[in-house]
């Protein structure tokens, strides 16, 4: 009975053998990519909160037209930021999960 | 945030109309009181012509209304009769002693301006909404 269990035993390891390094190179793959769009969307949050205080420059120097522009533009930077901002947060709430794994 | 940025365009777009429709009106209550060498050269108070901004067929069944909204069309004089009062001893009078004044209708432009500042409003809380809607999105997830 227990060679037939330490059988079984062989039987599953090469399944888990075979998926975790299938798991490794998917994130070895997906890795760059996430950095790239992080990347990404941090130089549009970054242009976005530009043409923000862009428009808020404007303002102070009366050259602005209307000023709902202006308020959407503070609210569209504010609200892409805030998008960053909750990424970053869920990104960081992963890595903390991970670390406080029991190895 | 690109899809909540369709809503606020066309939030825009609505603000933009009715901020026209104030300084529209404004102007025809500031000149309400303004005389003319003649009655064809009275001041004609101004009416905007606004419109709905077509959307492309494709956009209408689409999630992205991207370039919809309200646009004006035009700001057309409205054609009213000068206001005639007899002022005898006015530069601008005529032989009869008539001066044209310009024929703003009071009650009317204040009901304007008060559409005006009603529909405004109606667009602020509309892009308000949009607001907090993409705000209670990033909330999805999170610790509450």
């Amino acid at each position: 009975m227990s060679t037939e269990a330490i059988a079984a035993i062989g039987a599953v390891e090469p399944s888990v053998a075979v998926g975790v390094p299938q798991l490794a190179n998917q994130g070895a793959v997906a890795a760059p990519g996430f950095a790239d769009w992080v990347a990404h969307e941090a130089a549009q949050v970054n242009a976005s909160l530009a043409v923000a205080e862009n428009d808020v420059r404007r303002l102070a120097t009366g050259q602005v037209q209307n000023l709902h522009e202006v308020m959407i533009h503070l609210e569209e930077a504010k609200l892409s930021f805030q998008l960053l901002a909750q990424v970053r947060n869920r990104v960081l709430e992963a890595y903390q999960e991970v670390m406080r794994m029991q190895v | 945030m690109a899809d909540y940025q369709s809503a606020f365009q066309i939030s825009a777009s609505g603000m933009a109309v009715e901020k026209l429709r104030l300084d529209i009106t404004t102007a025809n209550l500031a000149n309400m009181n303004s005389a003319a060498p003649s009655a064809a050269a009275a001041y004609q108070p101004l009416r905007v012509v606004s419109q709905a901004r077509p959307l492309e067929f494709a956009r209408q069944f689409g999630l992205a209304l991207a370039g919809g909204g309200a646009s004006v069309q035009a700001v057309v004089p409205q054609p009213v009769a000068p206001r005639l009062v007899y002022e005898p001893g006015h530069p601008y009078a005529d032989a009869k002693g008539m001066v044209a004044y310009a024929g703003v209708n009071h009650t009317s432009e204040m009901l304007n301006l008060n559409a005006a500042l009603r529909t405004y409003e109606a667009n602020v809380a509309a892009f308000a909404a949009a607001r907090s809607m993409a705000a209670r999105t990033l909330e999805l997830g999170g610790k509450q």
